[in-house]
């Protein structure tokens, strides 16, 4: 951009659209960055052999499935074994 | 492109040259991850004693790493969009149903 952009001038609509795009853009960028962590992590699990084709064979779609469903059910159950703690002070 | 002092931007041309160049930054960024883990997983995998050159049999593995890690990526990012939508729909009828459940504490 050669110009600079001045916020203040924008109208009040103008101004809640950018809010808006901002939000899931930003919203967008945090699931992706959760997927990013999670292909490196399952990855690692997953991807052990040596690699003889640019294709996913099955085995490793469903490891990769099975992966993220696992890393998101771990995640539940320390959130709800956090909470008994909690609970039992 | 304002080389006769013609254009000068309008505030709405201004508006969507910003919203374009926020989404292409947030498009690069995550470009840039990718490559950057493809080169990290790929470089361990592939290339696990360092010689004097890539050998063609290296190239024809960082290749297919490369694939293989982008459906990789799309597999679990896929999995993880459908998983974070149905954990949302759960949570908004949990919602209810604690509201519903006011004033007596969950045995949960």
């Amino acid at each position: 951009m050669d110009q600079q952009l001045d916020v203040s001038k924008l109208s009040e609509a103008d101004k809640k659209e950018l809010t808006q795009i901002l939000t899931s853009e930003a919203q967008k960028s945090t699931i992706q960055q959760t997927v990013h962590h999670l292909s490196d992590i399952c990855w690692k699990k997953c991807i052990t052999g040596s690699i003889s084709s640019g294709r996913l064979d099955q085995a490793e779609d469903t490891c990769a499935q099975n992966c993220v469903e696992r890393w998101m059910d771990t995640n539940f159950a320390v959130l709800k074994h956090l909470e008994t703690l909690r609970g039992g002070q | 492109m304002a080389l006769f002092g013609s254009d000068a931007p309008a505030p709405a041309n201004q508006k969507v040259a910003l919203i374009n160049q926020i989404q292409q930054e947030a498009a690069m960024n995550n470009a840039r991850q990718l490559i950057s883990k493809v080169n990290e997983h790929c470089f361990a995998h592939c290339i696990p004693r360092p010689g004097s050159s890539l050998t063609s049999r290296d190239q024809t593995c960082l290749s297919q790493c490369m694939e293989k890690y982008i459906s990789f990526w799309n597999t679990t990012s896929r999995t993880y969009g459908v998983r974070l939508a149905s954990e949302q729909k759960k949570l908004a009828g949990q919602d209810v149903a604690a509201m519903n459940a006011f004033g007596t504490p969950s045995s949960e």
